[in-house]
């Protein structure tokens, strides 16, 4: 990977730290203040995304990214069937419904990069990765 | 005819073309207009505030429902307001000496070919235009523009058509071109950084870049922490007004007479969301002005600017404290006193990097040998602007004074004159100073500086007496002063800023003038006019 790509993808990887940042910060406020939070009834089978990740990062550190890529599949597939069990008047599933649509988004735009620039397109991937993880406990665990 | 063909042939090219200089160039133009309709709509308000009963046929033609009869509606006067705002903010002083500049004269300076990623460069530029386009449909679907201001505080941003005219359609699409500005400007962000720090010229190190160089680059690092968060925001406000979430709209609201059904949200959340973006977006707007004019004072001064290093990092310094000093815009949102203290005392901080810059200006000026260029005049301005518009920070950034000038006129005055006015000059100082390597041409030099003292006289003439009318508390975004009593003693000083106005709209054209004709007709350039020192002059 040349040090441009590494550079670039290492900044939008802090852009995007950033909007989860700020979403994160809103979920933590909206929950304390709001009087109105009820924890997220997150569907068992969402944790059948859990191995997704860390299995795609191998695949890609194996330089597999055809395999990496059908996980990030799988795992978008996954995220859109839970998001059309989520209630958006229900404020703590509408916080899910946002993150998971944002990570969605995420994942997507990942498996394209890993289509058109291979393995180069991998530290993206790897923070997507990580990034499913926090977000699993945040929703899943803490909220 | 040949060399028609060949023209057109050329626009089709270079309307998306990736060449860092064409855009550039496409950025300067697109701020350009933007600041020409920005102006037009300040001075349709400024009308209005003077004359607030008569009615005007021209209103009636250009918004039938917002002025039936040719009266303007307070509505039409608040969607004025917001798109003045947002237009100047994003598209002027966001656009120009960032993405205008930056774009032109970044790769030149660091001996690159160009930036590092010319297509998403490219994307960025019309991401922006679009952005531009969305906004400004506003104006022609129903109800019009949004009444929320450049900031679209909930609940008012919220909730829809009942809020008013302008808060359904509009304010979706100005939600939408704020989205879309986000990801263009991130895109940009990206770009700038990577070219700094992967194509600077071999043997370049960081504290050898002109400082120019590191206006926008600090500028680029603000921008990527920055915009995600508005984007964040945004994304909730519009989920909020389409799909019946309460992220920011709280329970109990009686909109109308008609009684809400959310709860729980919170307004003040998305204020957070809002300036935790909107402080550092002040320095997005100036640092590059402050890189730029520290860079023609060192040149028509014959010296060194004094202190390189401290001018260096008090941009990094002032580019870090901007992210810890937006809760100053939320002194009277009901935040804990103990909060307030920190933000306070954080905000005055960022009083030592900018004394930093201003005296280290000065000493740069001490004992030089000063060539008084048009240019050097328009940098001159931008120090006593930035001086008379920053001491209102100070005064402002203390609570206990806040909480007297929050939303009068005083504020709008201390922003007008830092944000709006320095900046503006220093992007007049900037195509002064880069004319000749942008176009060939000098832009003429006499017409320059006539237009420099005329503007920087009418300026002061327009900002200054509203400091005063903010000493008697009277309220920002109100239509109609002569309803209120306690007003009536600013309405004469209010007539004399309008007229202000209109005089400083005028003397503008001097400068529309001067740049058109010397695009074809000035005096030719040679290649390095004003004997700098930095590569765009030497490197072709």
């Amino acid at each position: 990977m040349t040090n441009i790509a590494r550079t670039g993808q290492s900044l939008l990887i802090a852009a995007s730290s950033m909007l989860f940042a700020a979403f994160t910060s809103a979920l933590v406020v909206r929950r304390a203040i709001g009087g109105d939070w009820v924890s997220p009834p997150l569907p068992y089978w969402i944790w059948l995304t859990l191995p997704l990740a860390p299995l795609a990062s191998w695949w890609i550190h194996r330089g597999r990214t055809g395999w990496a890529m059908a996980a990030g599949v799988l795992l978008v597939a996954l995220q859109l069937a839970v998001l059309a069990q989520l209630r958006l008047a229900v404020i703590g599933e509408a916080f899910c419904a946002v993150l998971t649509a944002a990570h969605a988004v995420h994942a997507a735009a990942g498996v394209a990069a890993l289509g058109r620039f291979g393995v180069n397109a991998g530290l993206f991937w790897h923070f997507a990765g990580l990034l499913w993880l926090y977000l699993l406990f945040l929703l899943g665990v803490w909220a | 005819m040949d060399a028609r063909g060949a023209a057109e042939g050329r626009t089709a090219v270079t309307l998306f073309s990736t060449d860092h200089r064409v855009i550039g160039k496409q950025y300067i133009g697109l701020a350009l207009f933007s600041v020409l309709l920005g102006m037009l709509l300040s001075l349709v308000m400024r009308f209005h505030l003077v004359h607030p009963d008569s009615k005007v046929r021209l209103f009636q033609m250009l918004w039938p429902d917002g002025a039936p009869g040719g009266q303007m509606t307070p509505e039409l006067y608040l969607s004025l307001m917001t798109m003045h705002g947002t237009i100047m903010v994003f598209f002027v002083l966001t656009t120009a000496p960032q993405s205008g500049f930056g774009n032109y004269f970044l790769p030149l300076q660091l001996g690159a070919k160009d930036m590092a990623f010319p297509v998403l460069n490219m994307l960025s530029f019309w991401t922006t235009a679009l952005s531009l386009v969305t906004l400004l449909a506003a104006f022609l679907v129903e109800g019009g523009a949004p009444l929320s201001g450049w900031t679209a505080y909930p609940p008012l941003s919220g909730l829809g058509k009942i809020t008013g005219p302008g808060q359904g359609l509009g304010q979706d699409l100005w939600i939408v071109s704020i989205a879309l500005f986000c990801a263009a400007s991130l895109m940009g962000a990206i770009n700038f950084i990577v070219t700094v720090i992967e194509l600077r010229a071999p043997g370049m190190g960081y504290f050898d870049m002109p400082l120019t160089c590191w206006g926008w680059f600090v500028t680029a690092l603000i921008s990527l922490f920055a915009f995600a968060v508005l984007l964040a925001g945004g994304i909730l406000l519009l989920l909020d007004r389409s799909a019946g979430t309460s992220f920011f709209i709280p329970a109990g609201l009686v909109v109308n007479d008609q009684a809400q059904t959310r709860s729980g949200g919170s307004p003040i959340l998305f204020q957070h969301l809002f300036w935790f973006f909107g402080h550092p977006e002040v320095y997005i707007a100036i640092l590059p002005g402050m890189g730029l004019i520290s860079t023609v004072l060192g040149v028509f001064s014959g010296k060194k600017v004094f202190g390189y290093k401290a001018m260096a990092i008090a941009m990094l310094a002032i580019g870090g404290l901007g992210f810890v000093v937006w809760g100053h815009h939320m002194f009277i949102s009901g935040m804990s006193p103990y909060s307030s203290i920190a933000f306070s005392v954080l905000t005055l901080a960022v009083g030592v990097p900018s004394a930093v810059k201003t005296f280290n200006w000065l000493a740069t000026l001490w004992g030089g040998r000063l060539r008084f260029s048009a240019a050097m005049h328009y940098a001159l301005g931008f120090v006593s602007l930035f001086i008379t518009g920053g001491i209102t920070g100070l005064v402002l950034g203390q609570p206990g004074l806040d909480i007297y000038f929050h939303d009068t006129y005083f504020v709008v005055a201390h922003f007008h004159l830092i944000m709006g006015v320095a900046a503006i000059f220093a992007i007049f100082a900037g195509l002064h100073y880069w004319f000749p390597k942008m176009y060939g041409r000098f832009l003429h030099e006499g017409l320059g500086k006539l237009h420099f003292f005329l503007t920087f006289a009418l300026v002061y003439a327009v900002f200054v007496p509203l400091h005063f009318a903010g000493f008697v508390g009277n309220p920002r975004r109100y239509p109609d002063f002569k309803e209120y009593e306690f007003l009536k003693t600013v309405l004469p000083l209010h007539i004399g800023v309008t007229h202000a106005a209109y005089t400083l709209a005028a003397v503008q054209l001097l400068f529309l003038g001067n740049y058109f004709w010397s695009k074809r007709r000035g005096a030719v350039a040679p290649a390095n006019p004003w004997g700098a020192d930095t590569r765009e002059w030497s490197d072709d």
